[in-house]
């Protein structure tokens, strides 16, 4: 099989593999398109997935064979993986916080993922991908369980008002999802122009530039004052992390769904005197059927995040390298695999 | 001279950066601010001014009219503003009491009183015209 492997920070070659065999439990998986996730593109910046690992974790793939035992999943059944796989058996899978397992598989990240042309996976990880929903929008189910995960998490109800900051893959299916939720508006912050067009066509209220904008000033008067009730961190930037605790209301909630992999000095006199309550959130495992769901009812417009098609052999070129620039042009870029 | 006026701007910093105390006081900030200063119809102020200034080791190195990204948004009724200049109110005082919505490190701000107080003290040395029922307030001003 072709896959992608990981090699350390800036180094992902495209190799020749042995194809993996399925035990017990497991599935053989022809996989058909991979998304480059943003934590994929931290990874290449600073090296923070195991070398050797063959990467990848928004995947869609078609069954080819099954190993013993398996159940309820047969060759040409369409799935995806979920990118979070716990033991069920430690303290925080006993108390239904899988996204926080000690002992947890992510396909991609510690276990070999799905950017290549075959992968095997634990049946009990997989997710039927309805007909509905085309090998390209099936990418886009783990990081749009990421987000439902993050606003389920967090204490936002119909009527509320949100800032998303940053308008990347994360932080447009964010917009579009507190729209679904009954929000009563979604403004967007991003400095790439075309991102910012791509958060007024996903529905958000107001679209601001934070390079040129006072967002203070915008948002008092938006909201007459009252401010938000809600700021979505998902550009996973020291700048952003900096300043939500600021945007938000006074009594407000900061979700953390970006993730920075640089320290940030932070304001926490202003986050003790505002009573603002900060919240992290990772991964979606259990959101996984209702992403699905989404996606299938067309609740979620996949073509607003997905910018780039890309085939295997120009995943470093045209993936990784437009996706560690400065101020990215790619939104998601989806990765093709070949028939092989 | 117009309270916020752009000519007010360009006397603050003038008299902001001709004081050898508030250059020691200030010496290590470097941050930018901007200043809402809110209508309050019923009281004769019809209309938000906003400006801006850059703070650079103890001088100010830019003013500009408008709004821009900064390190702090401090806003405010107009009269709140007034109440600070002319000293009836003090300026962390109005920090704290949230007579100010303060945008950007609280502390920071906070820790800068020395600084702010001694430019406070600058301001009150400019001929100033306030709007609306706050004319009663008008400094006179003097040479600093």
């Amino acid at each position: 099989m072709l896959a992608a492997v990981f090699r350390g920070a800036g180094d992902i070659d495209v190799v020749e593999l042995p194809d993996p065999v399925p035990g017990p439990g497991e599935v053989l998986l022809q996989v058909k398109a991979c998304g480059i996730c943003g934590s994929d593109v931290g990874a290449y910046k600073t090296g923070m997935y195991e070398p050797g690992i063959v990467i990848g974790h928004e995947i869609a793939a078609e069954v080819l064979e099954v190993g013993p035992g398996v159940e309820g999943w047969a060759p040409g059944d369409r799935a995806t993986v979920n990118g979070v796989i716990p033991c069920g058996r430690c303290y925080f899978c006993r108390h239904g916080r899988p996204s926080l397992c000690e002992e947890v598989l992510m396909p991609g990240v510690n276990m070999n993922g799905g950017m290549a042309t075959r992968m095997k996976a634990p049946a009990g990880a997989l997710h039927h991908i309805p007909e509905s929903v085309d090998d390209h929008a099936a990418c886009l189910i783990d990081p749009l369980a990421n987000v439902l995960h993050g606003i389920r998490r967090s204490r936002f109800k119909p009527g509320d008002r949100a800032l998303v900051l940053g308008g990347g893959p994360i932080g447009l299916l964010t917009v579009q999802c507190l729209k679904l939720a009954g929000a009563r508006a979604v403004y967007l912050s991003e400095p790439s122009p075309p991102r910012r067009r791509a958060g007024g066509s996903v529905g958000a209220d107001a679209v601001f530039d934070p390079l040129a904008e006072n967002l203070y000033i915008r948002l008092d008067e938006l909201t007459e004052g009252e401010g938000v009730d809600f700021v979505f961190e998902c550009a996973g930037v020291p700048a952003t992390l900096k300043e939500a605790p600021m945007l938000v209301r006074k009594g407000g909630q900061v979700v953390i769904l970006g993730i920075c992999e640089e320290p940030v000095e932070s304001d926490f006199m202003t986050v003790v005197l505002n009573e603002v309550e900060i919240l992290g959130s990772y991964c979606g495992p259990e959101e996984y059927p209702a992403a699905i769901t989404y996606l299938a009812r067309g609740q979620v417009n996949p073509q607003s995040v997905i910018s780039h098609v890309i085939p295997l052999e120009d995943l470093v070129s045209k993936g990784f390298e437009a996706l560690a620039a400065p101020m990215p042009e790619p939104l998601k870029v989806v990765v093709e695999m070949p028939a092989r | 001279m117009r309270f916020g006026s752009w000519e007010y701007l360009v006397e603050v910093q003038r008299r902001t950066n001709a004081d050898e105390k508030y250059r020691e006081l200030a010496k290590d900030e470097h941050d930018s601010y901007t200043l809402v200063l809110e209508p309050e119809p019923a009281k004769g102020v019809e209309r938000r001014i906003v400006v801006g200034f850059r703070v650079d080791g103890g001088e100010i190195s830019e003013i500009w009219e408008g709004e821009r990204p900064t390190d702090f948004t401090l806003s405010g009724p107009y009269g709140v503003w007034v109440d600070i200049l002319v000293g009836r109110l003090g300026a962390n005082a109005a920090f704290v009491m949230r007579k100010l919505k303060i945008r950007g490190n609280f502390l920071k701000l906070l820790k800068g009183a020395d600084s702010t107080q001694r430019w406070l003290e600058i301001l009150r040395t400019i001929p100033t015209e306030f709007e609306g029922v706050y004319a009663r307030d008008n400094l006179p001003g003097r040479e600093a």
